[in-house]
This record gives C-alpha cells, sequence and structure tokens, in this order.
C-alpha cells in the first residue's frame, strides 16, 4: 500500500516543517478527554473514599491507584500520538497474537486472578491488566488493518466476512470463558461495526445476527447469573432487595440528584448502598452529586469525542485510518453508552467501564492509548487536508 | 465529489470509499443517538422521576435518630439520688456481614456468657440487625470487639443505675431494657423522668451505621425531670436493715415498715423485706417487686382497735372511763365463739387497749354500732385510695358488718382490709390530734430547669376525731407499752411511746375462713407528747412467734431510736427533767455575751453577738448526757457524745460563740459518779 512509503503528511508541505503533527493536534477532542480524566479522577476519588477507608484504612487508596493509572494512560497517549497512528499498522499482527496469549493464559489457574467467580486479570507485583481491556483494542487495530488491505474483496463472504467472524468468534469465547460477557458483546459490537462500515453485505451481518440469536438465549437462559440480570434490568424494583439490588439503587442514585445535584461529595448512595460505585455504576454517582447538569456534561464530553472521531475517521487519509478512526470512537462511544445505559436501567448489567471515568487501571490505560491514537489520526490529517484543500480549494468550495 | 478528494491516488476505490464514509457517518450518528437516548434517560430520571427517587435515596438513607433525654433522677428528701442514668454500651451485629453466623454466634456466646444456640438463632433470624447483648460490661465489650467478627456494631444506651443498691427497691420501682418504667415510681413518673426526646436528622450507611450529618442535635434535649421523694435516706437504711433482721429473726415470709411524719403525712422511710437489687432486676421473682406497702391489702388486725376506740370516744357511745365485761377469755356471738388470749374479767377502755382484748372491743363495738363503725373507719381513711399516685394502690375494704359477729371481729382488724400507709396514716391522725394527713411520697418534681412541675404540701383531709380524743386515746395507747401491756418491746428509755399491737389471722383464700397463718404488726409514735414519728412494722408470717408484741414491737423501738435524734427529737424524759428543774440562769436562750480578752469595744461585741446564726455553747458540764443532748439541741448546736454518764469536759469550751449546727464535742464519764 502507497502509505506505507509515503513520506509523513508534513513533510510534503512547502514550509517544511516537522512539527506539524504536534502543533495540529485536535484541541477540542483533547479538551473532551482531559475533561473526563479529570472528572474521572474527582469522582473516583468522591466515590470510593468511604469504601476505601473502610476496606484499607486510607481513603485516598483508589485516587492514588488511578492517579498513577492517569500518569501511565498520559505517557500511552502521548506516545501513541508521538508515533503515530500508522505505526498500528505494522503491529496489528503482533498485538492480535499477544492479545489472544494474554487470553489464553488469563484462564490458567495460577496466573489469572479468580475473583467474584471470575479470571480477568493477570496479576503482576504492582500492576495487574485485563487482557480483555487489551483485546478491544487490539481488535479494533486488526479489523483496521485487515478490512482496510483487504479493501472490496471485503464484499465477499470468504475472504471479507467469515473469516473476521471466525476469529472474533474465537476472541469472544475466550472472553465468555473467564466469563467476561460484557466485552465479548463490545467485541462482537466492534466486528459489526466496523464490517457494516467496511462495506459487508447487510444480508451477511444480518443472517449472522439471527443465527447468533439462539446461541445468546442459551447463554442466558443457561447462565444463572446473566438470567438474574435480564430479569433485574426488566422490573428492578420488584427484585430491588435481591436481583435488582443494584440496578434499583443506580436508580434511586441518578434520579435522586435532580438537576443540580447533591452536590459534590454529598452522595448518600456511595455509603455501601450502592455497589461498584467507583467502578461500573460511577455515573450513577455522577449523576447524584452533580445532577443532570453533571450527567449531561458528561454525555457530552463523550459526544464530542464521537463527533471528533468519526470526524477524525472522515477526514482519514486512506481507508486504515478511517477503519481505526472509526473502531477507536465506537470503542470509546459504545462503551460509554453501555455504562451510562446499565447504570440508568436501560440495559442489563454488563460489566463494562465508563471510559476515562470509571476506577480501573487497565481501561483507563487502554482508552488513553486510544485517545491517543484518535488524536495522531486527526492531527496527521489536518495538514494534510490543509494541503489539499489549498489545492483543491474551488472544488471543496463547490461542494 | 467531495468524497473523492481525499484518495486522489486511488480512483478505483473512489465509489467504494464514498459509501464508507456515509456508513462511517451512519455509524457515528448511531453512537450520536445512543448518547442521546441515554441523555432523555438522565432527563427522565432527574426531572421527572427525581422526586420519587429522591424520596426512597432519603427513606433508606435517612435516620431520624432519637437522641432520648437523660432519665430523671429520684432523690431522697435531702437530695441524695437514690436512682439515676447512666450511658452503657449495648452490643448488635449485622447478621448478612457475619461470614459463618454459627460460629460467630458460638464465641460471642462464650464471652458474653450467653445460651450459644438461642444467640444462633437471634442471629439467623435477623437480616441486618440484631442484639447481641445489650448493657455489657467494658470487660464484655472489649473481649466481644478482640473475636474481630465482622459487622459487630456498639450503641450507647441509658441504662438506669441505682447507687444505693437495695434502698427502697420496691418503691422505687425498676424500669425495663427499653428505658421504660415498669414497676413502683419509675412507671408512675414514667412520663415526668423520661422527658422529651429530641431527634437527629442524621444519615445511615447500607451497613446501618449512623453517620450525624451536623454533629449537634438540632434541638436541646429536654432532660427527664427530677422526682424529689419525701423518704430519708438513713431512716429507710435504718428501717430495711431492722426490718431485714426481724423477719430473719422471725422466719417470717415477709415484711413491711411505713414510717411517716403525723404531722405533715410525709412517708420518710418505706420499707420491704426480702430486699432486692434493682441493679439486677431480672432474677427477682415479680411478688418481691412489688411496693406491697401501698399496692397490696392485708387483714390488719387489732391495730384497728385504737381507730375504733377513738371513734367510739367521738361519737359519746363510749366513755373512757366505761367498764366492759370481758367474758372470761370466751364470747359466743351467734355461732361463733370470740376468744381472747388472756382471760379478763371487768375492763374499761384504756385496759382493753393495753391488754388487746377482742371480747371487750366487741362490746364497744356493739355500743359504737354498725353505722358508727364503717363511718369511723371510712372517717380515718379505709376503704379509700390514700392518693400516693402509684398506679393500681390498693384501696381496702370496709364492708357493712351485717352479722353481729362481722360488727365484733372488725373492731379488732379483721374482716376488713387496709394498705399498710393506710394503716400508718390513720394512725398518724390519731398522733396529730385527730386530724388525718394525706400520706405522700413525692415532695415535688422539678424539670432540670429547676422548675417545679409538681409539687405536695401537707395536705389535711379531714379531722376525724377531735383533739381531746385524740390525745385520750394516746394515752391510752402508751399504756401498751408499759408493764401489762402487749407492746412493752417497744418501750423505750428516752422517749414516751404510745402504740398498738396487732395479732391477725390470715384469711385463707381456699378453704375459706381464716388459717393458722398470722400477721404480727406494732404501730406506734414518738414521742406521745408531741408525735413525730409514726412507725407501722408488720411481719407477714412469722414462725418462732407470732405476737406482734414480740415480733413486730421490738422492731418499732429499733428503728424509732435510730431515727429520732437524726430527726432532731429530743428525748421526752430529758425535757422533762430539764422541766422540773429548771436552773433560769442556764436556761436563758443565749447567754449573756462573753467579754472578748483584748480590748474589745463595746459595739464589737454587740456585733458579734447579733452575728446571724451564731450561738454561745452553754456550759453543760457536770450535766448527765441525756440533759446536755437536749440542752443542745435546743440550741440548735450538734453533740457528739464520748462515752457515757456525765459530761466531764466539753468542746468548744462555754461561751465560746459558733455557727448555728456546729459540732459540741461533749466528753462524758461515770467515774464522776451519780
Amino acid at each position: 500500500m502507497s502509505w506505507r512509503k509515503r513520506p509523513q503528511p508534513s513533510h510534503a508541505l512547502p514550509d517544511g516543517r516537522t512539527e506539524t503533527v504536534r502543533l495540529s493536534v485536535d484541541p477540542i477532542l483533547l479538551s473532551a478527554v482531559l475533561g473526563l480524566l479529570s472528572l474521572g479522577l474527582v469522582m473516583v476519588y468522591s466515590a470510593s473514599a468511604v469504601t476505601a477507608l473502610e476496606k484499607t484504612g486510607n481513603g485516598f487508596y483508589f485516587l492514588q491507584r488511578q492517579l498513577v493509572a492517569a500518569a501511565v494512560g498520559l505517557l500511552a497517549m502521548a506516545t501513541a500520538l508521538k508515533l503515530g497512528y500508522r505505526r498500528l499498522a505494522r503491529l496489528a499482527y503482533p498485538l492480535l497474537v499477544v492479545t489472544v496469549l494474554l487470553l489464553v493464559l488469563v484462564l490458567v489457574p495460577g496466573v489469572g486472578t479468580l475473583v467474584g467467580g471470575a479470571r480477568r486479570w493477570i496479576r503482576f507485583p504492582g500492576v495487574s491488566i485485563q487482557p480483555a481491556e487489551i483485546a478491544k483494542f487490539t481488535w479494533v487495530v486488526y479489523l483496521a488493518y485487515s478490512l482496510a488491505k483487504k479493501r472490496e474483496k471485503v464484499a465477499s463472504f470468504s475472504i471479507g466476512f467469515l473469516p473476521h467472524l471466525l476469529l472474533g468468534g474465537m476472541l469472544v469465547v475466550l472472553c465468555m470463558a473467564q466469563p467476561d460477557f460484557g466485552s465479548a458483546v463490545e467485541l462482537l459490537v466492534l466486528l459489526f461495526v466496523l464490517l457494516f462500515a467496511a462495506g459487508t453485505k447487510l444480508s451477511y451481518l444480518v443472517g449472522s445476527v439471527l443465527l447468533a440469536l439462539p446461541l445468546a438465549y442459551h447463554a442466558v437462559a443457561h447462565s444463572p447469573y446473566r438470567l438474574k440480570r435480564i430479569t433485574a434490568f426488566l422490573d428492578p424494583w420488584a427484585h430491588r432487595h435481591d436481583v435488582g439490588y443494584q440496578v434499583a439503587q443506580s436508580l434511586i442514585s441518578v434520579g435522586s440528584g435532580g438537576f443540580w445535584g447533591l452536590g459534590l461529595g454529598e452522595s448518600r448512595q456511595k455509603l455501601f448502598f450502592l455497589p461498584e460505585a467507583h467502578t461500573d455504576f460511577i455515573f450513577s454517582i455522577v449523576g447524584e452529586e452533580l445532577g443532570l447538569f453533571g450527567a449531561a456534561a458528561t454525555v457530552l464530553l463523550y459526544a464530542i469525542i464521537v463527533w471528533r472521531g468519526t470526524r477524525a475517521a472522515l477526514r482519514a487519509g486512506e481507508t486504515f485510518g478511517t477503519y481505526l478512526g472509526l473502531g477507536l470512537t465506537a470503542l470509546l462511544g459504545v462503551q460509554a453508552v453501555v455504562n451510562m445505559s446499565v447504570a440508568m436501567g436501560m440495559l442489563p448489567t454488563k460489566g463494562l467501564t465508563l471510559p476515562f471515568v470509571s476506577y480501573g487501571g487497565c481501561s483507563l490505560v487502554v482508552s488513553m492509548t486510544a485517545a491517543g491514537a484518535l488524536l495522531s489520526l486527526s492531527a496527521s490529517t489536518a495538514p494534510m487536508r490543509a494541503a489539499v484543500t489549498r489545492r483543491r480549494a474551488p472544488t471543496e468550495a463547490l461542494a | 465529489m467531495a468524497a473523492g478528494s481525499y484518495s486522489p491516488a486511488r480512483p478505483s476505490g473512489e465509489a467504494a470509499t464514498r459509501w464508507v464514509r456515509l456508513r462511517v457517518a451512519m455509524m457515528g450518528g448511531l453512537l450520536f443517538f445512543g448518547l442521546a437516548l441515554a441523555l432523555g434517560r438522565a432527563v427522565q430520571l432527574q426531572v421527572i422521576q427525581s422526586a420519587q427517587l429522591g424520596l426512597m435515596a432519603t427513606d433508606q438513607s435517612s435516620r431520624e435518630m432519637d437522641v432520648p433525654a437523660r432519665r430523671g433522677e429520684i432523690l431522697d428528701r435531702r437530695g441524695v439520688s437514690l436512682a439515676s442514668s447512666v450511658e452503657v454500651d449495648s452490643l448488635w451485629v449485622d447478621p448478612s456481614q457475619l461470614g459463618d453466623p454459627g460460629r460467630a454466634a458460638v464465641d460471642l456466646a462464650r464471652v458474653l456468657h450467653l445460651d450459644a444456640v438461642e444467640l444462633a438463632q437471634r442471629l439467623s433470624r435477623a437480616r441486618r440487625f440484631a442484639w447481641v447483648k445489650r448493657q455489657v460490661t467494658p470487660p464484655e465489650l472489649a473481649a466481644a470487639r478482640a473475636l474481630g467478627v465482622p459487622g459487630l456494631g456498639v450503641t450507647k444506651e441509658p441504662k438506669r443505675f441505682y447507687p444505693q443498691k437495695e434502698l427502697a427497691a420496691q418503691v422505687l420501682g425498676v424500669v425495663g431494657k427499653d428505658g421504660l418504667g415498669l414497676e413502683g415510681l419509675e412507671l408512675a413518673f414514667e412520663e415526668e423522668l423520661t422527658g422529651t426526646g429530641s431527634k437527629v436528622e442524621g444519615i445511615r450507611d447500607a451497613r446501618g451505621r449512623n453517620v450525624l450529618l451536623d454533629g449537634a442535635p438540632a434541638t436541646r434535649a429536654r432532660e427527664g425531670a427530677n422526682v424529689t421523694l419525701t423518704l430519708d435516706r438513713t431512716l429507710q437504711y435504718t428501717a430495711e436493715k431492722v426490718l431485714d433482721q426481724a423477719v430473719a429473726e422471725s422466719e417470717a415470709q415477709n415484711g413491711m415498715v411505713v414510717a411517716l411524719d403525723p404531722r405533715t403525712g410525709e412517708l420518710l422511710a418505706v420499707a420491704h423485706a426480702p430486699r432486692f437489687n434493682p441493679n439486677s432486676p431480672t432474677a427477682v421473682p415479680a411478688p418481691i417487686l412489688r411496693d406491697r406497702a401501698a399496692l397490696d391489702v392485708f387483714e390488719p388486725g387489732s391495730t384497728f382497735k385504737a381507730f375504733v376506740a377513738a371513734g367510739a370516744l367521738e361519737s359519746g357511745a363510749v366513755r373512757a372511763d366505761e367498764a366492759f365485761f370481758c367474758e372470761n377469755g370466751a364470747w359466743e356471738v351467734g355461732k361463733h365463739v370470740i376468744h381472747d388470749t388472756h382471760p379478763h374479767g371487768w375492763l374499761a377502755l384504756p385496759k382493753i387497749l393495753q391488754v388487746s382484748s377482742n371480747i371487750c372491743m366487741g362490746k364497744v363495738a356493739q355500743k359504737l354500732g354498725r353505722d358508727g363503725m364503717v363511718r369511723t373507719l371510712r372517717q380515718f381513711g379505709f376503704g379509700d385510695r390514700s392518693g400516693l399516685a402509684l398506679p393500681g394502690e390498693g384501696r381496702g375494704s370496709v364492708p357493712y358488718p351485717r352479722a353481729e359477729v362481722t360488727l365484733a371481729t372488725q373492731s379488732f382488724g379483721q374482716g376488713v382490709s387496709a394498705t399498710a400507709v393506710q394503716v400508718a396514716a390513720a394512725f398518724g391522725a390519731l398522733a396529730n390530734g385527730g386530724v388525718l394527713m394525706r400520706p405522700y411520697l413525692v415532695a415535688r418534681v422539678t424539670d432540670p430547669d429547676g422548675v417545679v412541675l409538681l409539687e405536695n404540701q401537707p395536705t389535711e383531709v379531714r379531722r376525724v376525731v377531735s383533739e381531746k380524743v385524740a390525745r385520750a386515746v394516746v394515752s391510752m395507747l402508751e399504756g401498751v407499752v408499759e408493764k401489762e401491756g402487749t407492746g412493752t418491746r417497744a418501750h423505750m428509755d428516752d422517749y414516751r411511746v404510745a402504740g398498738k399491737t396487732g395479732t391477725a389471722q390470715k384469711p385463707d383464700p381456699l378453704a375459706g375462713g381464716y388459717s393458722e397463718r398470722r400477721i404480727a404488726s406494732f404501730v406506734g409514735m414518738v414521742p406521745a407528747e408531741s408525735p413525730r414519728l409514726v412507725v407501722l412494722v408488720v411481719i407477714d408470717e412469722p414462725k418462732t412467734d407470732v405476737f406482734g408484741g414480740l415480733v413486730a414491737a421490738p422492731a418499732f423501738k429499733e428503728i424509732a431510736a435510730a431515727a429520732l435524734p437524726a430527726l432532731g427529737v429530743p428525748p421526752s424524759r430529758g425535757v422533762h427533767l430539764v422541766a422540773r428543774a429548771p436552773e433560769p440562769r442556764k436556761t436563758l436562750p443565749i447567754p449573756p455575751p462573753v467579754q472578748v480578752k483584748g480590748g474589745a469595744t463595746p459595739g464589737e461585741t454587740l456585733t458579734e453577738r447579733l452575728q446571724p446564726g451564731a450561738v454561745a455553747v452553754p456550759d453543760v458540764q457536770g450535766r448527765v448526757g441525756r440533759e446536755a443532748v437536749a440542752r443542745l439541741l435546743s440550741l440548735a448546736l450538734e453533740p457528739r457524745l464520748l462515752g457515757s454518764g456525765r459530761v466531764v469536759a466539753q468542746s468548744p469550751a462555754p461561751g465560746a460563740r459558733v455557727a448555728k449546727g456546729a459540732r459540741v464535742t461533749l466528753e462524758m464519764s461515770t467515774a464522776a459518779g451519780d
């Protein structure tokens, strides 16, 4: 492909600036990311202080860990931005292999740590990684690379559809083995988003969804905890003392915030009423303490990310960039929508974090890396677009 | 085309790229749609359903914490605390946090001395809260905490504490673990003692722990009012000690003492035997908890003769010197035969009372008549609650004596019933010149700000008999404790005693009629010439001796002997001695001021003399003890005696000026000789 051999767009500029990449970072996207990161740090502290004090005797315990993760995440974001998203194309296969390896390793007792009946973490001293989080990112990178490479063959069943479906199926199976239903679903959603964007026939997509329905039904009906989550989702108030407890408490949290919220730090629900207040259900505490004002601001920040991410994808100079931009935007956006929907009782409990906001080092670093790649994409398109625009100004104006 | 302009290098992909762009935009739009849905849902929850959901949050997390007011104290007449409240720790647990409830129950039961099985059941029944043990001791608390049981919590609870332990326990009553009065005054004055608790807006966490929002209570708790009694701690203690001993020595079931001031009706002591410690009342059988002296009625026996005699004299049916034939010990009335302990011939009223002849008293009653009998007894307050404001106070009964024999038996206190307080109060009427005073136990109820909520003043109920009749009967009753009387054991050397013995047969509730069991009693007043104290001693079912004169009279004497000096009552006979041998120079209330050495001016002397509350110490050297004590008491000085006999030395020296109530030590010796 030509973009492999092509020089950096910035170098093509007549003035020969080499700092173009850094200078043309999308300030809106960066602001949204940093805004969510800051909101996350504040809310993680607010939501976790009581729990932290109770569990560890240190009210700042979770905040301190999240600050470290944020620092690592910023570094990851800067690195991704500096190296440029194009490097990811070359890394697509190695990353995928490492990811599959990690997803297999995490299932091995002794390597993967069993927490709450699931093996989702590989613990190292001081650090623990969550292969499923990494998988979301590498899966997007791989799909963008693979779909861009196959180009118009994407439409064919055997080359464009089946291999990706099979590979996706394998990752899903590995995730389900942990089990991690939420990540599995997200991997499938990302697959379908990118296949759709790349031009896979709709009949394949619809057909496979129809074929998957019995499997999904089986997965839910034969897993007591998933069935419970569905039951709880359908009527949380009828089950508010058992399976619907978390959903009901989350609804109470969000609702009791009202328009302006109870005020930062004033949440009552974080006093052990709402489980997972600083991780998967942090949005409920945002809603409770900051009200509709805070909730809307959060939604707005994600909307900005979706807007700027999609914009970057649309303006990318080549198909890989477009797919990668869409994939990463979807990675962040889908997760945000699903997480907030779960917190507000619109979807069954999934176990997905709120990107940039929820407590969780691995999730945060992966999100920041994705943001870095998106920023790199938008940065590398900007100067080129400027150049193109100069050249094609009349056409552009006509359009 | 704008779409194609981005990939000019690949014209073949131009169309495809355009579609890709469209589809990417569609996906972006889908994400926007998802976000918009989330925003809509947030509006729905936070605007439309906000009030309802907020209420649910408040419901589960707000807790109006009751901060109970400190329960008021119960004090004796001098302000000595008889009952107060302290804060103690109570242990509870959130069973949902217990990993292994069975094991936790076993561990906790071991250190807290509880029944493990019962505790395990309690822990398994409750979801989020269960008391483990209330009102634990500090060592128990430490031991329980050391176990490290998860979900264990501690709450401060007020506990009633009785610093005087057994003292007046039945009168004070008991308080349950929830801080509510269950018996006695604690029950009667529940509302006043409790006060008004305050409510504190607080929040609780999901584990049931309180998190105070603002720290301080919004409204200050109104503490419970203090109840001040008329009881005298010292006299109460003496009465209980003496009664305990009397009950033990006579191997009786139980006993009561009621002591009151006949001039005011104030109850000075209400003692019960057996006693119990109200600080741990759980193991005490219910009957022992009762304030029987006020609540329970009994057939009082011959102590009633005094009232019937007074009634008969008052109505003019009988003259004091009128003689009655006592039938030599057995008198047939209808189908019944009334017996005397000893046979007697012709006796007048003083002698009838002295030897306590049932037969002659029956004849007096015949003269008094049925209506006269009922009227007399009701006038003395029998058959009516005396008005102690205790729930369930006994009323007693004075049935109309239809049968001839009933009229006779009522004259010696059988076939009628009364509470001990009623008997003592009626006897107080004789002591008080014929005026019945309402007996009372609570002097006043004062709230913490010092506002008096209730105050009892001495209240005349009615004049029962004329002063003349009362004096006459009292002087007849003095004979009871003299030689040949039934109550000689109540005789006191220093004080004139008037009293009446009683030995009642107890009704047999099963067989009807009367059993062989007895209630022995003695009611007396001292000093007879101006009674300051009425004491009733009731011994229930004594085994060794059954007669009131033998069982109850000594107890009376012992109580009176301890009480009178404490009440500041000068000895009767001492007063007589002083009166009989007046020494004008020495009986001056205040001797002329002694010139102070060192050139004191008359003015200074004058000031000294007018000094408020100051008295000159009289010279009591050479006097016998009784006289010296009477002399000092008349000047409001407190004598302290060392040894016995005559005063050989005194300190401070005669003529020294001291404040009223100062102590004067008298060294006594018999060596100086009478």
